[in-house]
């Protein structure tokens, strides 16, 4: 299933414009994270994107077929979505706001019936939620609504799911529940399009980006797209994107450090010269290698030798790769290499004096 | 409450529901002026088909011809006003929602009045009544067809087109012969069930029981009502269409319960309140409890109201004056209910 979005551009009622030439598209596994400033049109370019807002000129194609003329049936039959802060109205419990979600699989004048309940109940079980099943929605926390609704969104079976801040307002751990079933989700197959004040979100869960920065929509792979030029120019904050080390990876992490003054001049680009680097891979199952496999191939031009090695007794991967090339191309192959569960992953690069 | 929904639960609420109306129909039947004891309630009913039976001519009369029509336009009117209000309330996510919110009542008051005023009564005066009540309705909706419509703007629309109509019925007031037209008027526009025929009965009954199966038909989807826009749309239902549907069945159910016996208040607000209150906000639940509720409880206003005193009482009063209490004392016991 792919969702394009092709030389869109959107303006208010009012005449006003607030972005063109806006190109992107969402296949099934991917997930793809959208940037912007307050008031930049996040939740706009989601809406329009499914047709719930018109385009001014463009438009938005699910596998070929223009969204605006696609009937509302068929069309949420594959997208589903989840706006923001909703799901309370009405106090009803947590089971009868999930198959809300299959009302387009139940006929106009029926009910649900034990089919659709238990196939609700199965969604809250894949989602751990099973044991929210009978509380009001109004009676449980945020983090706990959010499940809910992506429950909801699931038990319509769509291949494409749109969430509008699924993180917002949520403590660190649910954050990180409500993250981790995402990446799950598009690991398993169900493309996942969502909004996020968290650049390092983005950074740690996307394999593709989307950034407002004013009236341009940039589209492409995350480490290329959230840098510390990008975010000053959309934000107009100074931020640095470091490095952090765990046990088993490098994470991004991005820093604010100031507003930028007005008349600052920006920054030029610094040059991007190659540089020689190892990459060291630990990984599970034979799955998990295929993927690797696959991502590797796709930076053939930069890798130069690679060694791969199966510890038997523990039925490991160990997998080192040699890199020359620049470092935007190093660090996007070590990025998307991240995203997969289970994998452990370190770049070391040489020193500068020795090349 | 809606955590246990097992079989008997189930079996329980639809054994009450039946029950309800049914005690309410047999004690209504033996109270009044005349009092008809149980057996001979029975034994009327039962005459009817099996001639051997031996029933006072008195209580055959009462039961058949004056009580019988009477409870049978209370119950529809009951369950129509109430099913509607429950309609209008989740349709315009608003508590204070009312059968009326539409105008429809002030469109049909107006027909029914001016019915009055040209000379006609009975089936006339229902059909320009019915008649009026729904262009009354389409007239708010026109009007509330601008830029940026919504939900408030119908509303709001509602209550300008309701007030420009009792605005009409005043000028007909004004205008009416005051020895014999104006108490007439003022009689019909408090309600009663006392005109009740079988004939009049048959011509509510079509155009209600179309609404309300519909209405039940769509039980679950009505649900969708309550959510926001946004949630409601991407569950891939045709809302608009879906809204369509319910005001027209609930206008057409008002309209036909008005066109029969005038206003009664009250009911279309409270008894969807109780039932809320009683099964949450599941229509599932709601729309058969609504019937049931709003269908008894008009039975036993209306009992009151022809047996309290020596002349009927206006039902609308009845409707107020045990409905507030009624209401205030579930309100209090289960603080009220949230949409």
């Amino acid at each position: 299933m792919k969702l394009e979005i092709r030389d869109a551009s959107f303006a208010y009622k009012s005449g006003k414009e607030l972005y063109k030439n806006v190109n992107f598209s969402i296949e099934s596994g991917e997930m793809i994270s959208i940037l912007g400033p307050n008031g930049a049109g996040k939740t706009t370019l989601l809406r329009a994107a499914m047709g719930l807002l018109n385009w001014k000129s463009g438009g938005s194609y699910l596998d070929g077929e223009n969204v605006a003329d696609m009937l509302p049936a068929k069309l949420w039959s594959k997208i589903a979505y989840v706006p923001q802060n909703h799901g309370r109205a009405g106090s009803y419990t947590v089971l009868q706001s999930v198959l809300f979600g299959m009302t387009n699989q139940i006929g106009m004048f029926s009910v649900p019936k034990e089919k659709e309940i238990r196939l609700a109940e199965e969604t809250l079980e894949k989602l751990n939620i099973q044991h929210l099943k009978d509380r009001k929605c109004n009676e449980i926390s945020g983090g706990e609504l959010q499940m809910v609704m992506i429950a909801r969104a699931l038990a319509s079976h769509a291949g494409i799911l749109v969430l509008d801040e699924p993180e917002s307002n949520l403590d660190f751990k649910n954050q990180m529940i409500v993250l981790d079933t995402l990446s799950k989700l598009s690991s398993e197959g169900v493309g996942v399009l969502f909004n996020t004040h968290y650049p390092e979100h983005a950074l740690r869960r996307s394999t593709k980006a989307i950034l407002i920065d004013h009236e341009t929509v940039k589209f492409g792979p995350t480490t290329e797209i959230i840098n510390e030029k990008n975010i000053e120019s959309a934000f107009g904050v100074k931020a640095y994107i470091g490095q952090f080390e765990t046990e088993h990876n490098m994470i991004a992490n991005v820093i604010p450090v100031g507003l930028t003054s007005k008349d600052a001049t920006k920054s030029e680009e610094a040059e991007d010269t190659d540089v020689l680097a190892t990459l060291s891979i630990i990984c599970g199952q034979f799955e998990e290698s295929e993927r690797i496999n696959a991502i590797l191939h796709e930076f053939n031009d930069i890798l130069f030798g690679r060694m791969g090695m199966p510890h038997r007794k523990r039925n490991l991967y160990l997998i080192s790769v040699n890199l020359d090339g620049s470092r935007k191309r190093i660090e996007e192959l070590a990025h998307q290499l991240s995203l997969i569960p289970q994998v452990s992953c370190k770049v070391t690069y040489a020193k500068e004096e020795i090349l | 409450m809606m955590t246990t929904k097992n079989g008997s639960w189930k079996t329980r609420y639809i054994l009450f529901l039946l029950l309800l109306p049914v005690v309410a129909l047999i004690l209504s039947l033996c109270i009044g002026r005349y009092v008809v004891s149980v057996s001979d309630v029975f034994g009327s009913i039962l005459s009817r088909f099996d001639e051997s039976i031996d029933v006072p001519k008195l209580a055959y009369i009462t039961v058949w011809n004056v009580r019988l029509p009477r409870i049978l336009l209370a119950f529809l009117v009951g369950s129509a006003l109430s099913c509607s209000g429950l309609m209008f309330q989740s349709l315009f996510q608003n508590p204070l929602a009312t059968p009326d919110t539409l105008g429809v009542a002030g469109g049909s008051s107006f027909g029914a009045v001016l019915a009055l005023l040209l000379g006609f009564t009975l089936i006339p005066l229902q059909l320009l009544s019915f008649g009026f009540g729904c262009l009354a309705v389409f007239l708010t909706i026109m009007a509330a067809k601008g830029k940026e419509s919504s939900m408030s703007t119908i509303v709001l629309s509602g209550i300008i087109m309701g007030s420009l109509f009792s605005a009409l019925v005043s000028l007909v007031k004004f205008t009416a012969d005051q020895e014999q037209q104006l108490p007439s008027i003022t009689y019909w526009l408090m309600g009663s069930l006392q005109s009740a025929t079988y004939s009049s009965l048959l011509i509510g009954f079509i155009p209600i029981s179309i609404s309300i199966l519909v209405l039940f038909l769509l039980r679950w989807r009505l649900n969708l009502l309550l959510l926001s826009e946004e949630e409601s749309c991407s569950s891939g239902v045709n809302m608009k269409r879906l809204r369509k549907i319910a005001i027209l069945c609930a206008t057409v159910a008002t309209a036909s319960s008005i066109s029969m016996c005038g206003q009664v208040g009250w009911v279309g607000l409270i008894v969807p309140h109780m039932c809320r209150m009683m099964f949450g906000n599941d229509h599932r639940h709601l729309i058969p409890a609504c019937i049931s509720f709003g269908g008894t409880f008009l039975i036993l206003v209306d009992t009151l109201a022809r047996s309290m005193s020596a002349a009927e009482l206006p039902i609308s009063i009845l409707t107020a004056m045990i409905g507030a209490p009624f209401f205030i004392f579930l309100m209090r016991k289960k603080g009220g209910w949230s949409l």
